[in-house]
């Protein structure tokens, strides 16, 4: 067995040297988690929306709901989904299972819930006057939403992030519907779980190091635009 | 479109709470209505109903058609603005927050010139560029005014417009008010100081359990008086 600085160096030689797999098994997974998390945000800010500004019964435990399928386990998602795409399943004449749109299927069922919550709480946050200012001056109700979409837009991409976070390092529901095929969708997380296995620890390392390099920039982007949208602390005199 | 907003019979309840109880009001072209009363007497809250952001529970409109509901919200929000006692102010540039009360589409020149002038009107033009959110008190109170200037509505509807300003921004606020009448604008103003409102008052009312009363007219403050004296 490898010891974990031989390890280590390893697979940092992968990574300079540009090895091939190894970085073809980054693209899958950025790949696949950058769809489900795009295809999904309209369709989690629109709902999120629609919580935060309209009453109608039921809302209440939509919203419990929610908060509950934040702690879904991705093999859950996983399974349930891979019932429904096999071969038998009611999706099954679809042939979609061991294929990157049942993963981004897959993600997008995953992540949906934590970036409805997290758009959810920004909205709920936004002052009563901004959207009356916007009725007001003449905004129709879609420019209006548009416009206190754009007053908590670093809140909504920080959701964004935070859902990509989530799909990116998933592990269950990849392996259950991508099936972890070489060259198309053994993705960063099931290619560790399998180089585990094999005793091959490098590659697992390297994999994983990359996902952390990724996520930190990513968050770092997002903080780094943050800071940009303010200007000197004049107002303070 | 310039003539007298007639509303009648508006009603609102929070609850068990009457808060107007089936009063009548005429915005009037040119005119500045000065509506006082206790906190928590409902100028707000008519104001809001004015302003189509608050629906009422009754309210009907004169004239010789009578529109549904949902028509009146729309009839109401196009021919009112209404600015909050602390103005919000969008996130990004001055000159972006007062160009958002023009009416979408149109040729770009027309309306950069449009909101360049608004912003001299309003004194702002050296802040055009500046983060509206860093805005002072009477400086956001411009900004809010700025807006209403451009929007094409001919009421507007003010919610204790010198409440926290001092001295100059009051009087400055108090010429731009001015214009707005000069240029045939209807003002409602609610206020706890119709003092500082006496050179542009026209109409003093006092809304009192729901109620609006004619009450006496304003004299200007004790300063002014003896100044003037």
């Amino acid at each position: 067995m490898e010891s974990l600085s031989q390890s280590g160096l390893e697979a940092l030689r992968l990574l300079v040297t540009g090895d091939r797999t190894l970085w073809e098994i980054v693209g899958v997974s950025f790949r696949v988690s950058l769809t489900a998390v795009l295809a999904c945000a309209p369709l989690a800010v629109a709902f999120a929306a629609l919580l935060a500004f309209r009453r109608f019964p039921g809302r209440q435990a939509v919203l419990a709901v929610l908060n509950t399928l934040l702690s879904l386990p991705a093999v859950v998602v996983g399974l349930s989904l891979y019932l429904v795409l096999s071969r038998h399943g009611p999706l099954g004449e679809w042939q979609l299972l061991f294929t990157q749109t049942a993963m981004v299927l897959g993600q997008m069922v995953l992540c949906f819930p934590l970036i409805t919550a997290m758009c959810h709480a920004a909205l709920q946050e936004t002052d009563p006057r901004a959207w009356e200012t916007a009725r007001t001056l003449g905004a129709g109700p879609l420019r209006a939403v548009l416009t206190l979409l754009g007053e908590v837009r670093f809140a909504l991409l920080g959701a964004l992030i935070a859902g990509l976070g989530r799909v990116v390092a998933e592990v269950g529901s990849a392996m259950m519907l991508g099936g972890n095929i070489l060259g198309y969708t053994r993705n960063i997380t099931t290619a560790i779980a399998l180089e585990t296995s094999k005793g091959a620890f490098a590659q697992g390392i390297a994999l994983g190091m990359v996902l952390l390099i990724l996520a930190f920039s990513l968050n770092a982007g997002l903080h780094w635009l943050q800071g940009r949208s303010r200007l000197d602390p004049e107002y303070l005199t | 479109m310039n003539g007298t907003f007639g509303l009648r019979n508006i009603e609102l309840s929070y609850g068990a709470r009457r808060v107007l109880a089936g009063l009548d009001l005429d915005l009037l072209p040119g005119r500045c209505i000065l509506l006082c009363g206790d906190n928590g007497a409902g100028k707000s809250s008519l104001l809001r109903v004015l302003a189509g952001l608050q629906p009422a529970d009754r309210i009907t409109v004169t004239g010789p058609e009578i529109p549904s509901p949902r028509r009146v919200a729309r009839l109401l929000r196009d021919r009112t603005t209404y600015l909050h006692q602390h103005p919000y102010a969008f996130r990004g540039t001055v000159e972006r927050n007062v160009a958002y009360a023009l009416p979408r589409g149109g040729e770009r020149v027309g309306r950069q010139a449009r909101v360049e002038e608004a912003l001299s009107w309003a004194g702002l033009d050296h802040l055009a560029k500046d983060d509206a959110t860093r805005l002072s008190g009477g400086e956001r109170q411009r900004l809010a005014l700025a807006r209403a200037r451009l929007r094409p509505s001919p009421f507007l509807l003010l919610d204790e417009p010198t409440a926290n300003l001092d001295g100059p921004s009051r009087s400055r606020t108090l010429e731009l008010l001015h214009t707005f009448l000069e240029e045939g604008r209807g003002l409602v103003v609610a206020t706890h100081d119709p003092a500082h409102f006496a050179p542009v008052c026209d109409i003093h009312l006092r809304l009192e359990g729901g109620r609006l009363r004619l009450a006496p007219p304003v004299s200007p403050p004790l300063d002014r008086a003896v100044e003037a004296g």
